[in-house]
Order: C-alpha cells, then structure tokens, then sequence
C-alpha cells in the first residue's frame, strides 16, 4: 500500500461518502491517520460542505397539511378500514435503543447550540479565522442533526444497510472530532469518540452494553452542558 | 413517541405519523423541489401510496422511511416533468414567466434565507438535487442513478461539480483533480 501517492479531492470525497472499493477506502484511511494536512483538507471540505446544506427547516403551511388530510380521508373513505389487520410488531428493544441513541445525538446538539451560544461558551474556539469556525459550527451542527435522523431510521434497515449507515456516522464523528480538539474543545471530542462504540454495538446487533453505554453518554452530556453552563471544562469520566 | 406505537393502519394513528413527519418530509422535498408546491404536491403523492400499501409495512420507522423516499423520488420526478413542460413550451415558443417561477423565486427567498441557499443557488437543478441526495440524504450513487434515470458515472461527475461550485471560498480544496 502506498500512501505517499497524491490524493485527489475526487477521491478523498468518495472516501468519505464511503463509495470507493474496499481496498481505496483502506488506502486513504491509512492516508488520513498519517498526513494530519490531509486529514484538515477532508475536514474542511466536509465543513463547508455541511454549511452549504445547512437550510433552516420550514414549517408546513396550514393549507398543506389540511390538503393532506382531506387526501388521507377521502382514501381511507373508500377503503374497508375496519378489517384491516393490525401489524405485527417486531421486537422492539432495538428500536428502543436507537430512539435513546437518537435521544442522545439530540441532546449533544443542544449541547452543541448551547456552547456556539455568546456568554455560554466559557472561550471563543482558536480557530483560524471567523469563516472557517462558522463553517465548523454550522457543520457540527448539520452533522448532529443528520445523525440523529439517520439513527431514527435505522431500526428498519438490512444488517447491511445499518453496519453502513453507522460506518459512515463514525466516519463523520471521527471527522468532527478532530475539529473539535482543533477547536478548543477537548470534551466535545470525547463525548464524539465515546459514541462510536455504542455505534458499533447497534451496527453489530449486540444489544448486551448498548443501553448502560448511552445512559453513561446521557451522564456525560448533562455534566458537559452543567460546566459548560458554569463556565468550567467537564472533567474526563468516561 | 407512544402515540407513534399505536397500529398506523388506522386512520387517526396514521395521521399522527402525518403530523410527527410530514415537517421532515416536506423540508426533504423543498431541497429537491425549491418549490413548495412541487414538494407539497410530491409529500402527498408519497402519502396517498403509502396508504394504498399500509398493511406492508412492520413498524412506523418503516412507514416513514418509506414516505420519506418515495417522496423524494416524487420530487425529483416532478421537478423534470415540469422542466420537460417548461421546455416545450419554449420550443413551441409560447413560453412566458409562469405563477410558479415566480412563487419558487418569492418562496425561497423568503423561507429558506438568502445567505445560506447562495452557494447552493449557484447549481443547477440536476446537481442540486444529485448533492442534496447524497450529502444531506446520504443515498448511494446506484440510488441516484437510478432515480434520476442517469448513468452512474453522469451522477459522479454532477456531484463533483456541485462540490466545486460550493468550495469557491474554501481555500484548502485544491482545484480540479
């Protein structure tokens, strides 16, 4: 394997879209934890990336939702529905478990739109320049978001489908991660980093940890936003 | 969440699946659509099926994922009929500034924000549509393909063009490789 051959920018974004062959997506892998220049070059891309799709969410207009319903009723009007046969339910300790993950992932944005809050933030992030942190947050932000939609539809997907949607989620965290600890924000990183097992544990289907690892990440969250609040860096629990 | 438990396939339980994810749904659509009746008209279109099949499903997560991404697919294929049209008419050289363009115009700028859509009002339709569905949607480029009735390496190239529109400020993405 040869990592000192150049990288392009097409082939570094398929690496992070998780779209090149097994032993490409190996070859940069190895490329990124090697050349931190490469590993700022991903980042920064992913960053603006994110901002650029970063879109305030509209509220449905009232006239739309009404328009729905009138839709929904005038089929349900012609279908029999008082012998539908209702679904069964699939064991729901997975979908348990990814609800709480997905509960975790929003409770660590709020904490994230806690800490981008003027007088919450205990010290501006030593950020290069007021674009590039602009970018970082809005990213982080996207990122978070994103996640905790991708956890929310995880339960119904192949073991194939979800061992790749939470590979590319750890690939996003580790990303962010090292955009946080460039960031000043060594806490953040972590609590990113300790996400990544109970990742992997719902990736694998192996349900034995997964519930005390997220209560331990909900712990971590609620003492990372209380000394954020106060002013002070969380200490390392975990 | 609890009432989310309840079977969808009764009427009420279905329209608090509307309730709880239509936001979702229709905020996914606007991305493909730029339009907002293009994206209500695509949600609902996406609704109605999933009515239609309500018995196939196996848990609400199912149900919205499902709806989610036939509408997306109703967007997309929305958006290219109403370019089609827009396209012959131009050809048959009748072709005026309809009601529509002009309420996408008014819409986006005043929903989704100046500032942020700019980078993304710099591409065009197809690759807006082919970034949203891979950056933001996290499709596979087969999916895309597929959807936007493209060959794979067409998707490719459309992505890697959007990137570059949306990196012109980002001084470490280093020019076309």
């Amino acid at each position: 394997m040869n990592n000192d051959m150049i990288i392009n920018d097409e082939e570094l974004l398929l690496y992070y879209y998780r779209e090149l062959d097994a032993a490409e997506q190996a070859r940069i892998g190895a490329a990124l934890a090697e050349q931190p220049e490469l590993a700022r070059r991903l980042h920064a891309l992913v960053a603006r990336l994110d901002a650029a799709a970063a879109q305030p969410e509209v509220p449905v207009p009232d006239e739309t939702q009404q328009r729905w319903r009138a839709a929904l009723e005038q089929a349900a009007s012609t279908s029999n529905i008082t012998t539908m046969p209702v679904a069964r339910r699939r064991p729901s300790s997975l979908r348990w478990q990814l609800a709480a993950a997905a509960a975790v992932v929003a409770a660590l944005a709020y904490g994230i739109l806690r800490v981008g809050t003027p007088g919450v933030t205990p010290n501006p992030p030593p950020l290069a320049n007021t674009a590039e942190s602009s970018a970082y947050e809005n990213g982080l932000k996207f990122h978070l978001a994103s996640t905790e939609r991708r956890l929310a539809n995880l339960g119904d997907a192949t073991p194939e489908e979800r061992a790749r949607l939470v590979d590319a989620i750890i690939g996003q965290n580790r990303i962010y991660a090292l955009a946080a600890e460039r960031a000043g924000e060594p806490q953040l990183a972590r609590v990113l980093r300790a996400f990544t097992p109970v990742l992997e544990d719902l990736a694998n289907g192996d349900s034995r940890s997964t519930a005390a690892s997220i209560d331990q990440l909900n712990f971590e969250l609620r003492v990372m936003q209380a000394r954020l609040g106060a002013g002070k860096t969380p200490p390392n629990t975990l | 969440m609890l009432t989310l438990l309840r079977s969808w396939t009764q009427p009420d339980a279905f329209h608090t699946v509307l309730n709880e994810r239509s936001p979702r749904w229709y905020n996914a659509c606007l991305r493909i659509t730029r339009d907002a009746e293009l994206a209500a008209d695509a949600v609902q279109e996406a609704l109605l099926k999933a009515w239609d099949r309500r018995h196939d499903f196996r848990g609400e997560a199912a149900l919205a994922s499902w709806i989610h991404r036939i509408a997306l697919n109703s967007a997309i294929d929305l958006t290219r009929r109403r370019k089609r049209r827009a396209e012959e008419e131009l050809e048959d050289d009748a072709f005026e500034a309809g009601p529509s363009a002009s309420a996408e115009t008014e819409y986006v700028q005043e929903n989704l924000g100046k500032d942020i859509s700019t980078a993304m009002q710099r591409l065009t339709t197809k690759e807006r549509q082919i970034f949203v569905l891979k950056h933001v949607e996290g499709w596979r480029l087969e999916e895309i393909a597929e959807s936007m009735q493209m060959p794979i390496g067409s998707v490719k190239n459309g992505l890697f063009r959007a990137v570059r529109k949306l990196r012109v400020d980002l001084q470490v993405w280093r020019g076309p490789s």
